[in-house]
């Protein structure tokens, strides 16, 4: 009995995805990606979209493709690449969850008969990246309410990383306290961290000689 | 009556770690609510940014201090992505048994923690005692009893111990006996039943939109599980089904959320028995550590450009990591790690869930979403 989807059936709805997407033209790159590590080389869906399409590209996912859950949304700082300084990757999925079918004011659970699983009912995971090019205050559009779960996501964002989601209500810290100084975000380069080789943390177990390399600098 | 808003937490017993939650409530109706958290944000995704790839296992076993196992898992299936590093077959075997004794012990802390929430201190202490005998083989395993740093990059720490499968099997098979305890002193307790049936009700299509997944979605009555949906480890080998629960016409209660957890502990402990039989050079044969057979070649290094990232079925739903080499030291250290963590996007939406309940129902329907505030804050 098979337990769980094959190699296969992921492989070629991936590539359904992918020759879809070719519809948007220049502003969206796609391309089948397989996971390079452990037993499966499972294939995923990989895009990259100008910041500005990545809205419309979002609700042509969910609508089309059936995508419903937002995963994770990454953002990450290349201080020193000018062209494409942040970068925001979404991990999105597709898990054709749906409620359980009632029948005769019968509730029955899905038990979803995986081996036949084909085109948009397959599970699927994508990986969207856009950048933005050197600017103080970078921002890409919100999702928040195409996915609610990309809500919390995009407020950690910018808490850690300092890139804005335009059009996302109620944009506030959430892992850091609320009174830390507006444009402190320690997920960004110039807040430096120190390597402490192991040499260094026997002859100073408790750390009192350590110091953050941007110690004494105004933040 | 005027609504007014008060604090549950950051010293609570419902929160089950440091966090608030702001309700705003009328008479005793809860009108809205708010999380708060952050309280032990540690910055784990920085410091791991100074750390060497297997330096990293131990930051990522102290995400959840309940389930340790799963977390430093889901890190080391993602630096495999990134690594692009081969397993043997039989240290995948090994980490199914660690994860889901883990799974295990995890659901045991929660139903443990969670009687006490809706009256019932018996079970608190019947659950603990059960989950003594999971933290043993844990401690067998990884040599500790919370944080193990079991998995390596390419396999695992050590093979299974010299007479390990023996006592796994004994403990397992006594505890699948006493599952039957719990289910008679919960399902059969008045007090249980009227505070747990009819109260939280939570959709799986809302949930999965508001980015739930794992046991809460499978209370709602969808067996979506991403060890079938994403495939890793040896899950196709063994002989299982994800457990699902049949929920009501308006959604999954607080009841429903308890079942799924106490049937997957149940899907678990029959994986783990019947990974013993069928793993490759039988359970009762004991590599030394650093073998080929137990623990793959990995590089140390990941370029520029190299991502990795894996989804992982964690004990509260869908985890993952997402790395980015290239770090400092050539290399040598990722330039970024990402954690997803399933409470994290799970405590807003079980926050939303209790809006026209009692306050008394917040323990409830707050402890049936197995907040786990180590993973939450990072």
């Amino acid at each position: 009995m098979a337990n769980e989807i094959s190699a296969k059936q992921v492989l070629s709805a991936a590539k359904e995805i992918v020759a879809d997407v070719a519809d948007f033209g220049d502003a969206v790159n796609a391309e089948v990606r397989h996971h390079t590590g452990g037993r499966r080389k499972n294939a995923y869906v990989y895009i990259e979209v100008v910041a500005s399409e990545w809205r419309e590209l979002a609700l042509w996912l969910k609508k089309t493709k059936k995508v419903d859950y937002c995963s994770m949304i990454t953002g990450i700082h290349w201080p020193e690449n000018a062209d494409a300084t942040w970068q925001v990757v979404a991990h999105l999925m597709r898990t054709g969850v749906t409620n359980p079918t009632v029948v005769n004011k019968r509730v029955h659970e899905i038990k979803v008969d995986i081996a036949s699983l084909s085109g948009n009912d397959v599970p699927m995971e994508f990986e969207i990246t856009m950048t933005i090019p050197d600017t103080r205050e970078p921002s890409v559009p919100s999702v928040a309410d195409i996915w609610v779960g990309a809500d919390w996501n995009e407020k950690e964002t910018w808490d850690l990383v300092g890139i804005d989601f335009e059009g996302h209500i109620g944009m506030r810290r959430v892992l850091l306290p609320h009174d830390s100084p507006t444009g402190y975000h320690p997920l960004q380069k110039q807040h430096k961290l120190r390597y402490h080789d192991f040499n260094e943390m026997y002859d100073d177990a408790q750390g009192f000689g350590r110091k953050p390399e941007d110690s004494g600098r105004v933040k | 009556m005027a609504e007014m808003w008060i604090s549950m937490g950051p010293q609570h017993p419902m929160t089950h770690g440091l966090w608030t939650l702001k309700v705003k409530v009328d008479g005793e109706t809860v009108v809205d609510t708010e999380p708060d958290l952050g309280y032990i944000h540690r910055g784990v995704e920085k410091i791991c940014e100074a750390r060497d790839f297997t330096q990293i296992t131990p930051y990522a076993d102290r995400l959840c201090y309940a389930s340790a196992n799963t977390w430093s898992h889901a890190y080391i299936y993602a630096a495999e992505d990134l690594l692009e590093v081969e397993v043997p077959e039989r240290a995948e075997y090994i980490r199914m048994v660690a994860v889901e004794l883990q799974r295990v012990a995890s659901h045991l802390m929660w139903l443990g923690a969670y009687c006490p929430d809706v009256g019932n201190l018996t079970g608190m202490v019947w659950c603990l005692r059960e989950r003594e005998m999971m933290m043993d083989l844990l401690q067998e395993l990884g040599g500790s009893r919370m944080h193990y740093n079991f998995p390596r990059i390419g396999g695992v720490k050590r093979d299974l111990p010299i007479g390990f499968a023996l006592r796994c099997r004994a403990k397992l098979k006594l505890f699948l006996e006493r599952i039957q305890e719990y289910e008679a002193i919960l399902d059969e307790s008045t007090i249980f039943l009227v505070r747990t049936q009819g109260v939280g009700y939570a959709k799986a299509e809302e949930m999965i939109n508001h980015g739930v997944s794992g046991p809460n979605v499978r209370a709602a009555g969808h067996n979506y599980d991403v060890r079938w949906a994403h495939p890793y480890s040896i899950y196709d080998e063994l002989d299982w089904e994800p457990s699902v629960e049949r929920p009501s016409i308006k959604g999954s209660d607080c009841y429903d959320r308890y079942r799924v957890r106490v049937e997957e502990m149940r899907q678990s402990a029959l994986m783990i028995l019947d990974g013993l039989d069928k793993m490759p050079g039988g359970a009762d044969t004991h590599y030394q550590s650093g073998d080929p057979a137990i623990l793959g070649k990995a590089p140390a290094r990941a370029a520029e450009g190299q991502t990795g990232f894996h989804h992982f079925e964690d004990s509260r739903g869908e985890s993952m990591f997402y790395l980015a080499g290239g770090g400092d030291g050539r290399g040598k250290h990722p330039y970024r790690v990402s954690i997803r963590s399933p409470m994290f996007i799970t405590i807003p939406y079980a926050s939303k869930c209790m809006i026209g309940y009692k306050i008394a129902d917040i323990p409830a329907i707050m402890g049936s979403f197995d907040p786990c505030i180590g993973e939450t804050d990072r």
